[in-house]
């Protein structure tokens, strides 16, 4: 009995031994599974696991890196003013149209051997001109142009232009001589369809044709290929995807036996599970999408890091932060004067913004003083900044004829005679406890300068449906409002979040972002500069300007920026993130350098230059 | 009982057709679509291009019409397919969902009338015996233990505990193994290899859903016993000189088994909902999260699929249940 224990304890164990070092592989844990890959126009969505597994597979024309800047990856080189490939002109009604001519690499190929051409770039361009074709970014689509010079050059027009055109890959390759037979047939059955009467059939037709190469299915019985340092070869939906090394990827290090052979995502959805899968070494490393921050700093995980592994906490764009209603046609915001940007001076000089972070976030998730990251090349430093100051806090609001009442809460008497108290409306998303913490924090300081907060929480679904979310013009909610948005570098570029013409009103279907009618003239029209401004040099000014104009109105009250944790095994090297790698900070930089120590892999990027390591 | 089968087969269809009706409408009618996030994401989209993606997508039609259409494509065998998974609701759901969900929740409840049984019969005959406080005493601990903390200690016992304390990793955290029957078919993997990855990764969450069972069943056997074996019948047997055993396991089993099949029946659609919570804890695939994330993703296809099949287990296995009330109790008839 004796033996028979011990032998089966003993297999079970060895199908569980850690794998990594002994057969160059990589298994990163992640708590969401993609739906299909090789989506690169978004026709399905866009879900951040899929675009990091995606980096592993398949390369663009260029490469941000972990600086956040443009390297060639499948051009030969980036197009720039100066070396003549970005050609600027004006257009009749004054905006500008930009021509960039790109040339590709002589020496790339698919994974099956077959070169990277022109066509490829031509089928995805045919691909998101295609009326019915749900692309999640119409409006880049809609002014984007593409014109094939031969097998290696082409011109990608974008007219009119904007400055985050510059940002990124200009448009996404994919295999036309795989995919293009296929595409043939989807065209010929839409042909018989009517676009008016049976444009869902059509929109299903075409998410149906990204499905067909990019499912569990598809993958499994290799229906396409790849262009990027790994392939995908086996995915078992639910339990896991496993990549092997593409040998035709035109990068891969010249000893390249000393990096990865293989990477294996397990999907571990519950991130409790995760968090025990981590501890007990069954994953390597963690994605951008794993365990929570709260999570990252337990003590399950902390205390066994020792001579294990290094948890990072890598900032994000992540932007948490409050919006405040400032329509003031409802009677609610017009009582608190929440359209008084000295209200708002008010209320942020009452939280102690710096104290939250240190005791909620260990000082790992800094405190912001406008929307845009420390880390994006825009970012200004020198904006106003507000303490954590509660007699000034207090001073404006008396200021406003507000006094404290019996109960230590502001109250004052409005112009036709009625008497109201600070009573402040506080809505976030439900459940969320990193959230509610903060929530708690604020309500707490915000009752010491005489504010006191009605929390008004509901479930993600609920506050997030345009119902409620888009609906403070209708006083769907009247106060303050907290949640993040997430940001590229393009998104910083486009910055149409607080347009005054982005406030959800009845006159745009209450559409836009502005979600709490935010409304600087000023803040618009530098906006509206700086991406005329195709010069980046002459429009991170204006940006930076606009960023001032921000802090000063306080279109919005700034919390804090998050980190993303990453938990990555000690021996792993070049599995580094940073705020804009790749876009949205996904790892790893390089995935062709992702390797082991123990197998002879070199470090060639150091995660302390981008993220601060746990101790 | 011919014609009683046909006419309550005929009731079902505008039962069913009912019940699909108030799935479509409650899914539908949970504030905001599937399109809210992406429009928020792109504040540069224009009122245009947002209706065309509404349109390509379906959203744009009244729920009326989407339902009747959802319908005419549903009775011809087409459920749509995955806004979240791509594939087509009926794969994802039968194929990969469902069978995951019936290996999880039939072993379990093997395994729970396995040990309910012959323990609730032992507790019954060894009535106050030291066993029996024992086995009661465990009982209601399994009973009032919820089954996603249970989960939670077992995953540290044996993904944490034991294999820091004896350097031995005996079971995974949670999830399925990357090891399909198609494995083992191709030769790509051995009977045996695939039966030990399954069994390690089934042992934790088949133990935690099937606790809550056992002990429920164990203690409906020992009470449906204890009530038999009080029976003139049973008394007579005895009286007679009938063998305990035969008094034990032909008399009395047979009729304290009945209040037992009786639940058993009432769990069998259960079986296919899956069990959310085990499977959240044990990051298990399943019937349940894919219902759970569905309704929460607002993917209405799969959310249909996924309703309604069970919507006509219940109907079905009602009538299973009144037909075999009528084979078990020859009082029982229908006309």
């Amino acid at each position: 009995m004796y033996r028979f224990v011990t032998t089966l304890v003993l297999a079970l164990a060895l199908g569980f031994a850690f794998a990594g070092p002994q057969d160059n592989s990589l298994t990163v844990g992640t708590s969401q599974e993609p739906v299909v890959l090789g989506d690169l126009l978004n026709v399905l969505g866009s879900m951040a696991i899929a675009s990091e597994v995606e980096l592993w597979n398949y390369v663009g024309l260029y490469r941000i890196d972990l600086d956040a800047e443009l390297e060639p990856e499948l051009v030969t080189e980036v197009a720039t003013v100066e070396n003549g490939r970005l050609v600027i002109t004006e257009l009749p009604d004054g905006a500008q149209e930009v021509e960039a001519t790109l040339t590709l690499r002589d020496d790339i190929v698919w994974s099956d051997g077959h070169p990277i051409t022109t066509d490829d770039v031509a089928f995805v361009y045919e691909l998101s001109q295609t009326p019915g074709m749900s692309l999640s970014s119409p409006d880049y689509y809609a002014r984007l142009g593409v014109e094939v010079i031969d097998e290696r050059e082409f011109v990608v027009t974008w007219s009119p232009a904007q400055s985050s055109d510059l940002v990124g890959s200009p448009i996404p390759v994919l295999p036309a001589h795989v995919m293009r037979p296929v595409w043939d047939d989807v065209q010929s059955t839409v042909a018989g369809l009517d676009p008016e009467v049976d444009a869902a059939r059509i929109g299903e037709i075409y998410r149906g044709f990204f499905t067909d190469f990019g499912s569990p299915a598809a993958i499994n019985e290799g229906r396409t290929v790849y262009n990027g340092p790994f392939m995908p070869v086996r995915w078992t939906p639910g339990s896991a995807l496993r990549l092997e090394r593409n040998p035709n990827y035109h990068l891969h290090p010249e000893n390249q036996d000393a990096y990865l052979r293989s990477v294996e995502y397990r999907f571990i959805t519950d991130t409790n599970a995760l968090l025990f899968a981590i501890v007990s070494g069954a994953v390597d490393v963690t994605s951008s999408v794993s365990i929570t921050f709260d999570q990252a700093l337990s003590p399950q995980i902390t205390a066994r890091a020792v001579d294990r592994y290094d948890i990072w906490f890598v900032p994000s764009a992540t932007w948490e932060h409050l919006d405040i209603n400032q329509f003031s046609h409802l009677q609610q915001v017009s009582d608190l004067m929440l359209d008084d940007v000295r209200t708002r001076r008010a209320i942020i000089h009452g939280i102690d913004r710096q104290s939250m972070s240190e005791a909620l976030f260990d000082g790992l998730q800094p405190v912001s003083h406008a929307n845009v990251s420390p880390f994006d090349f825009t970012y200004n430093p020198d904006v106003r900044q507000y303490a954590y100051d509660p007699e000034q806090s207090v001073a404006y609001l008396e200021e406003l004829g507000w006094s404290r009442g019996a109960d230590g809460i502001m109250q004052r008497t409005t112009e036709d005679g009625r008497t109201v108290r600070f009573e402040l409306e506080f809505v976030t998303t439900a459940g969320n406890a990193v959230r509610e913490r903060q929530q708690q924090f604020i309500a707490e300081d915000l009752r010491q300068v005489g504010i006191e907060v009605r929390i008004n929480n509901a479930p993600a679904s609920v506050v997030f449906a345009p119902d409620f979310l888009s609906r403070a013009y209708d006083g769907a909610w009247t106060g303050m409002f907290m949640f993040a948005w997430v940001s590229s570098q393009a998104s910083v570029l486009n910055a149409a979040g607080y347009l005054c013409r982005n406030a959800p009103t009845p006159e745009n279907d209450f559409a836009g972002q502005n979600l709490g009618g935010a409304c600087s003239p000023e803040f618009d029209e530098l906006r509206d500069q700086a991406v005329a401004e195709l010069d980046l040099d002459l429009a991170v000014p204006i940006y930076q300007e606009m960023q001032a104009v921000f802090a000063e109105e306080l279109l919005a009250i700034p919390l804090i920026f998050r980190s993303n944790p990453f938990v990555v095994t000690q021996g792993v090297v070049n599995y580094v993130a940073s705020t804009f790698n790749q876009g949205y900070g996904y790892p790893p930089a390089a995935p062709e350098l992702v390797g082991w120590v123990q197998n002879g892999a070199e470090q060639v990027f150091d995660q302390a230059d981008y993220g601060e390591l746990y101790e | 009982m011919f014609n009683y089968i046909l006419r309550r087969l005929g009731q079902m269809l505008p039962l069913l057709f009912l019940a699909s009706v108030a799935i479509f409408t409650l899914v539908s009618l949970q504030p905001g679509d599937p399109l809210d996030e992406l429009r928020m994401q792109n504040p540069m989209m224009t009122p245009e291009q947002f209706e065309a993606l509404r349109r390509a997508h379906g959203l744009d039609q009244p729920i009326h019409v989407r339902y009747f259409k959802w319908l005419g494509r549903a009775v011809n065998g087409d459920l749509g397919r995955s806004r979240t998974y791509g594939v087509p609701a009926a794969e994802f759901i039968f194929e990969q969902r469902l069978p995951r969900t019936l290996v999880l929740t039939i072993t379990s409840l093997t395994i729970a009338l396995l040990i309910a049984i012959p323990v609730g019969i032992f507790t019954a005959v060894r009535q106050y015996s030291a066993g029996d406080y024992t086995i009661t005493f465990l009982s209601f601990v399994g009973l009032s233990t919820p089954n996603f903390f249970l989960g939670i200690i077992l995953l540290y016992l044996f993904v944490i505990f034991i294999p820091e304390t004896f350097g031995v990793r005996a079971l995974p955290p949670g999830g399925i193994p990357d090891l399909m029957w198609s494995d083992v078919q191709v030769g790509r993997a051995t009977a045996g290899e695939f039966i030990r990855q399954w069994a390690t990764h089934l042992v934790l969450p088949v133990f935690t859903l099937a606790t809550g069972s056992m002990a429920a069943w164990t203690r409906f056997m020992r009470a449906s016993m204890l009530e038999v074996l009080n029976q003139d019948y049973v008394r007579t047997a005895r009286s007679k000189g009938v063998s305990e055993r035969k008094v034990l396991y032909k008399h009395a089993l047979r009729n304290g088994l009945i209040p037992i099949i009786t639940l058993v029946g009432l769990s069998m659609p259960a079986l296919f909902n899956g069990a959310l919570l085990t499977e959240t804890v044990f990051s298990y695939p399943g019937m349940g999260r894919a219902i759970f994330d569905s309704l929460v993703g607002k993917d209405y296809n799969v959310a249909m699929a996924a309703l309604v099949f069970i919507a006509i287990l219940v109907v079905f296995f009602n009538l299973v249940a009144d037909i075999l009330y009528a084979v078990v109790d020859p009082r029982i008839r229908y006309d």
